[in-house]
């Protein structure tokens, strides 16, 4: 990529401004409506500058907040998240929200102050090098030498945050940086570096696709980053060709679609890895052979071409070779595929009937005995209740797992999740971050009583700017996931995983002000799903499950997809 | 096996230790290192080898060129790591 500034064509300036007020003004310019932050000593000028703009500055209660919540507003939007931190603790706060975004490939810009220039590299008080800190966990990275710079520098990492794999870029500013004057405001030129069409590659992938005998859609994230929904769907429609999801792309396709076989991988659908083991031929869309997808690598697909599109040229043959690498922009190669192979029907019907008749026969039973409530069957009750405007902001564990497996979704932006790093303590300020993107939508963050505590302090965010995002806290008093592994893999030795000391959630929910209730039985849960959505601010549903309940299926670690284990439950009529 | 891979690279604050983190991180050693002064930019010569079998130069070589100000200008790799190539 050749995305160097040019900083060129000097316009002469009426005033001198200071680094601060040109950050602020350049953000106004790119049409910026939401800053995440938490101020500090040295990004004060910038928070001076703040007073009297346009920008709305969202105080989080820790920097890591501010992180996931721009995280979560730009996989919401489809906008570049803007968060801003102080130096020190404050930007090394930010780092786990980095690392967020750039594994999930979420275009955020964060712009940390740090000390004085002529300080940096004297161990000064909040010295850190953050730029040096964050280099594996960021797209790009700039230290702004001189106020000038500013604008130009701040354009550049919108453009980077958001072309080709979007990723997280860090600014940052020093502060002598950002109280500098200067009359000179140097432009950005952007460059053109669109891959064209590979037309020879996408008609080799014609020939392997009009010769396959069960052809089968790997969706990853990369289609909704690209905006290529529509055009799969097109695709997907007018081929017949069978789709499997990974976490990240779940909702690309309507999940309740009829060739549609759900999640693949370690928590994925029967149906779905056993149509990826007995494929011919893999169309992979934007996605990156995760191993939590794959499981074992080297038995994935394994009687399966590849037909790999990716604007990422690193992740073609990185974890499987690709038969024909397609690279570039998925949208238009979705679209020229379709063209070429749309013309004449496949010949695949037996395998369309058999993979969709096995989804149908292994769909998720709801019937699980007992009187407690049945987290499955809620968060599908919840999907449907909320329609087509539900987004959900998972955070990470059990639940995280149940959501991806029984919520339906509409729209691939319904569903926020920290697939690729899995960080626990996601939930609550990405639901905060994506309510302020989508008022209008159903909002709601499914959290564990494990990842819940991890970022409780955005409660007050929430009652502060009266955010009405709906909360639904899967409480097992342990730390489920972990438990569960400890019961099936590790003898049963449960270390550190009982949280049954957890404090009063409705309490300390009402403590911050947010309205809160309790339920434990399954006769509550619709009423409690109605009392939850139609609440006018932020509510809490604290709802109290089985301990023992595990996620099924599960391919354990380290086994091939083909080699599930299944919930003894319904064993015998499934 | 020792690749050799030549890049040319900016002067922008942490271009060179993002070019070395990446190349270690990806799971490389760095046997041979020379930096050379091009002007504007430098010119890094880096022998590398793989830590393990399954790392592939090619992939590597790949990762450099999404590097923002550094471009690739002379890459001699052998196919050692990489998975067998595949007839498309």
């Amino acid at each position: 990529m050749s995305a160097v500034a040019t900083a060129i064509n000097a316009k002469a300036a009426a005033a001198p401004q200071s680094g601060a007020r040109l950050l602020v003004s350049t953000l106004d310019r790119l049409g910026v409506e939401v800053v995440f932050g938490y101020p500090g000593g040295a990004i004060m000028p910038v928070y001076d500058a703040l007073t009297g703009s346009r920008l709305k500055h969202i105080l989080v209660r820790h920097e890591q907040g501010a992180a996931f919540a721009a995280d979560a507003y730009a996989r919401a939007t489809g906008k570049v998240g803007v968060c801003m931190a102080t130096s020190g603790p404050g930007a090394t706060n930010l780092i786990t929200g980095i690392a967020n975004a750039m594994m999930d490939s979420v275009p955020m810009v964060c712009i940390t102050g740090n000390v004085a220039t002529h300080l940096m590299g004297t161990d000064a008080f909040q010295e850190i090098d953050i730029l040096g800190v964050t280099l594996p966990l960021v797209k790009h990275s700039w230290v702004v030498r001189h106020p000038a710079d500013v604008p130009a520098v701040i354009e550049e990492a919108f453009h980077v945050a958001r072309s080709g794999r979007p990723g997280p870029v860090l600014v940052d500013l020093p502060k002598d940086v950002q109280v500098g004057m200067t009359s000179d405001d140097f432009g950005f030129h952007y460059p053109n570096d669109v891959t064209p069409l590979d037309h020879a590659a996408i008609a080799e992938a014609e020939t392997l696709i009009r010769a396959a005998e069960r052809p089968l859609i790997y969706i990853g994230g990369g289609v909704k980053i690209a905006g290529a929904v529509e055009a799969l769907r097109d695709f997907a429609e007018r081929t017949g060709i069978p789709s499997v999801s990974t976490l990240n792309a779940l909702g690309s396709i309507r999940t309740d679609a009829p060739g549609f076989l759900g999640m693949l991988g370690m928590h994925g659908t029967k149906a779905a890895n056993e149509a990826v083991q007995e494929s011919d031929l893999l169309i992979v869309f934007g996605a990156r052979f995760d191993d939590r997808a794959t499981g074992k690598l080297n038995e994935f697909a394994p009687h399966a071409k590849v037909v790999h599109f990716d604007i990422d040229p690193a992740e073609i043959n990185k974890l499987r070779n690709a038969h024909v690498p397609v690279v570039g922009d998925l949208k238009a190669g979705i679209e020229a595929l379709t063209a070429r192979v749309a013309t004449a029907s496949l010949a695949i019907d037996p395998w369309i009937i058999r993979s969709t008749s096995n989804a149908k026969r292994n769909a998720f039973r709801y019937d699980a005995p007992g009187e407690g409530v049945y987290a499955p069957a809620l968060l599908n009750e919840l999907s449907k209740a909320a329609g087509d405007t539900f987004i959900a902001a998972c955070d990470v564990g059990q639940h995280q797992m149940w959501v991806a497996q029984h919520c339906e979704f509409a729209r691939p932006e319904s569903h926020l999740t920290s697939g690729g790093l899995g960080a626990m303590g996601y939930g609550l300020p990405a639901g905060l971050g994506a309510k302020l993107a989508k008022p209008e939508a159903h909002v709601v963050t499914i959290s564990g009583d494990g990842s819940f505590m991890m970022n409780i302090q955005e409660l007050a965010t929430l009652r502060r700017y009266g955010v009405a995002l709906k909360i639904v806290l899967l409480d097992n008093a342990s730390l489920g996931l972990v438990r569960q592994w400890q019961e099936l893999f590790f003898a049963e030795n449960y270390s550190e995983v009982d949280l049954s000391d957890n404090p009063d959630f409705v309490a300390v929910a009402q403590a911050f002000g947010i309205e809160a209730f309790m339920i434990d039985r399954r006769d509550q849960v619709t009423d409690g799903i109605a009392r939850l959505l139609a609440a006018p601010g932020p509510c809490l549903m604290h709802v109290l499950i089985d301990p023992k309940e595990n996620v099924w299926p599960l391919v354990p670690p380290g086994k091939s997809n083909g080699e599930m284990m299944h919930d003894t439950r319904f064993e015998g009529d499934m | 096996m020792t690749d050799t891979i030549q890049i040319q690279i900016d002067r922008a604050d942490g271009s060179l230790q993002r070019l070395i983190g990446l190349v270690e991180r990806r799971g490389f050693h760095i046997d041979g290192m020379s930096l050379s002064d091009e002007g504007a930019m430098r010119r890094v010569q880096l022998q590398v080898r793989g830590r393990d079998e399954g790392r592939c130069t090619e992939n590597l070589g790949r990762q450099i060129d999404k590097l923002i100000g550094a471009t690739r200008v002379g890459f001699a790799a052998s196919t050692y790591g990489c998975q067998s190539s595949v007839a498309a």
